[in-house]
């Protein structure tokens, strides 16, 4: 009998990572809701120690697998490994979170599983569901919230047969749960079987990663810069953010291209921001810019394309060269102020 | 049309056909009426199309898709020889799960890269791939076959020329259908699909879309700051 929900945690340097105890935090009120445990499956080598940290934040239950063939992040391996536990402990429902890891691990195990799963959920709840074709009632299942068709229509998708119930959340959503030691939980340790052939199909020769230093999830104005800045544009941006007390943001592009450190990166493989204001500068919209940024109060787009993509996500835009555009506007604001 | 995130995958494709000989052949799940656009993926190098097409196809969700897209793979294996690579867009435009590429890995049973950034090498069996991943890179040595998805921008896609254009009308659409290929039509549409949609709701667009494109930077400038002022939006100004 199943009777708990499960979330996948990401490691990163020995501890968990922020959006994994997020959604630990919110899975426990999904847990309350639907009358179940929850816990947390933790995979990698070495690991064992930040069991007790998740159940500090809230998991009753923490699976272990910690194995030295787990020791670096490989897709086919994990996903045995996550699968195994799965297969052994029978949760009504697993979540991992919408990253790069989580938005390729959860879908390979869904598929081996055979069941449904939802991607890059904004909300998941828990709820009824009386299906009109059978009439069949299926109470307390999990209602996995997105939004679909490029973002103007919200969804609500239902796994009502399969188990588990499978959904990728997006980061930086919910509030980190407070960190508690008077809690308990156990922990159980779980050895998996991994086939041989998994462990050779995939070599990371290679992994290049910078640490972050910057956090940007508090900032109220974040002046952002793309692929179109170049080095002289994010001076044009700092003078600009310097006047409007804000931070500095970037797309990937313009990391990549060293004219920023990764820690002002915003996106899919950077952060996750809501200022009250978002300033993208030279910045097209990109789809993995934009998951990290579109919860912003408001958007100001400054592109000289009339065409790109930010502007449909912007509240205010100025079509123009950004090298001209930016000067003037910052000029006109330190008169004003 | 295409989903424009397709096309830095069907780039990346023709690059490697250019490079490395071999055919590139697309596959598209999508109503007959498709045809059309999917000249376009001729119209840039692909060598022939496939279109998998099917009313028991309506419905499916990502496992189901993924479940008729590996079949339909296989199908071509078996008329073409063996499939070494299987590219595919990061995600789709409309619904943007990226779940495709992972699940079609899982159904064929070959390994999958999602956030795939560049194609290095191309050698004796192996790819050697450049991923995105938080914070930087991963360069990894990945047994062929294998599926890989392509994000970021470096497979920018070509303009077809007028002579490319031209060129694809002369070039093959198959239409398969779910028979035809040999689906299991338990495992497609609703019946094949784990996960139901219950509700839509239209949200309000939050968005104010107030775009200046005024030559004259000034005006623009100002009208920008006018905007900001009557909405009481806290610029410091």
């Amino acid at each position: 009998m199943s009777n708990k929900i499960l979330v996948y945690i990401e490691t990163l340097e020995g501890l968990p990572a922020e959006h994994s105890l997020e959604l630990l935090g919110k899975a426990g009120d999904l847990a309350k809701k639907a009358g179940l445990d929850v816990g947390a499956i933790l995979v990698g080598y070495e690991v064992k120690s930040i069991a007790q940290e998740l159940i500090y934040r809230g998991a009753s239950e923490v699976h272990v697998v910690d194995d030295p063939r787990l020791g670096s992040y490989n897709l086919l391996p994990y996903t045995s490994a996550v699968v195994d536990v799965i297969k052994k402990t029978e949760p009504e429902i697993v979540l991992f979170s919408a990253t790069v890891i989580g938005r390729e691990l959860a879908p390979r195990v869904a598929a081996r599983l055979k069941t449904g799963i939802t991607a890059d959920c904004t909300d998941v709840d828990i709820g009824d569901w009386v299906d009109p074709g059978t009439g069949r009632k299926y109470e307390k299942i999990l209602y996995q919230i997105r939004p679909t068709f490029g973002g103007e229509i919200m969804a609500a998708i239902v796994t009502p047969q399969r188990r588990p119930q499978m959904a990728t959340v997006r980061p930086g959503l919910f509030p980190i749960p407070p960190r508690d030691e008077s809690r308990t939980g156990k922990v159980v340790e779980w050895s998996v079987n991994i086939p041989e052939s998994e462990q050779s199909l995939v070599e990371v020769i290679e992994i290049k990663r910078e640490k972050r230093k910057v956090d940007l999830k508090s900032a109220r104005v974040i002046v952002s810069g793309g692929r179109g800045c170049g080095a002289k544009g994010f001076e044009l941006l700092r003078e600009l953010a310097s006047v409007l007390n804000g931070e500095i943001g970037a797309s990937r592009a313009a990391v990549d291209a060293g004219w920023i450190p990764y820690d002002h990166q915003i996106g899919l493989t950077g952060q996750t921001v809501k200022p009250d204001v978002y300033i993208a500068v030279g910045i097209s919209g990109a789809v993995q810019h934009v998951v990290g940024m579109k919860d912003s109060k408001i958007v100001i787009a400054i592109n000289k394309d009339p065409e790109a993509p930010i502007f449909r996500i912007a509240d205010y835009g100025i079509v123009g060269d950004l090298f001209v555009v930016v000067p003037k506007l910052t000029e006109r604001l330190k008169k004003k102020s | 049309m295409v989903n424009p995130y397709d096309k830095y995958a069907i780039e990346a494709s023709v690059q490697l056909k250019e490079k490395f000989g071999g055919k590139a052949v697309g596959i598209a799940m999508a109503p007959p009426h498709a045809a059309d656009a999917l000249r376009e993926v001729l119209a840039m190098g692909v060598d022939e199309m496939v279109l998998l097409s099917d009313p028991k196809l309506a419905g499916s969700d990502t496992l189901a898709t993924s479940y008729a897209l590996s079949v339909a793979i296989k199908k071509v294996e078996q008329r073409l020889g063996s499939v070494d690579l299987v590219l595919c867009g990061i995600e789709s435009s409309d619904s943007n799960t990226g779940h495709i590429g992972p699940e079609v890995g899982e159904w064929l049973g070959v390994p999958s890269v999602s956030y795939v950034d560049r194609i290095l090498e191309i050698k004796d069996g192996y790819a050697v791939v450049k991923r995105l991943i938080e914070g930087g890179y991963a360069v990894m040595k990945v047994k062929l076959p294998a599926v890989f998805s392509i994000a970021g921008t470096s497979y920018q896609p070509r303009i077809p020329s007028l002579r490319d254009v031209l060129a694809a009308r002369r070039k093959q659409i198959d239409v398969w259908n779910a028979d035809g290929v040999g689906l299991d039509p338990s495992l497609v549409g609703l019946v094949g699909s784990p996960t139901r949609v219950v509700k839509m709701w239209r949200i309000e667009i939050r968005r104010k879309g107030k775009i200046f494109t005024d030559s004259d930077v000034d005006v623009a400038i100002e009208k920008l700051l006018n905007e900001l002022k009557k909405d009481g939006v806290p610029l410091g100004v």
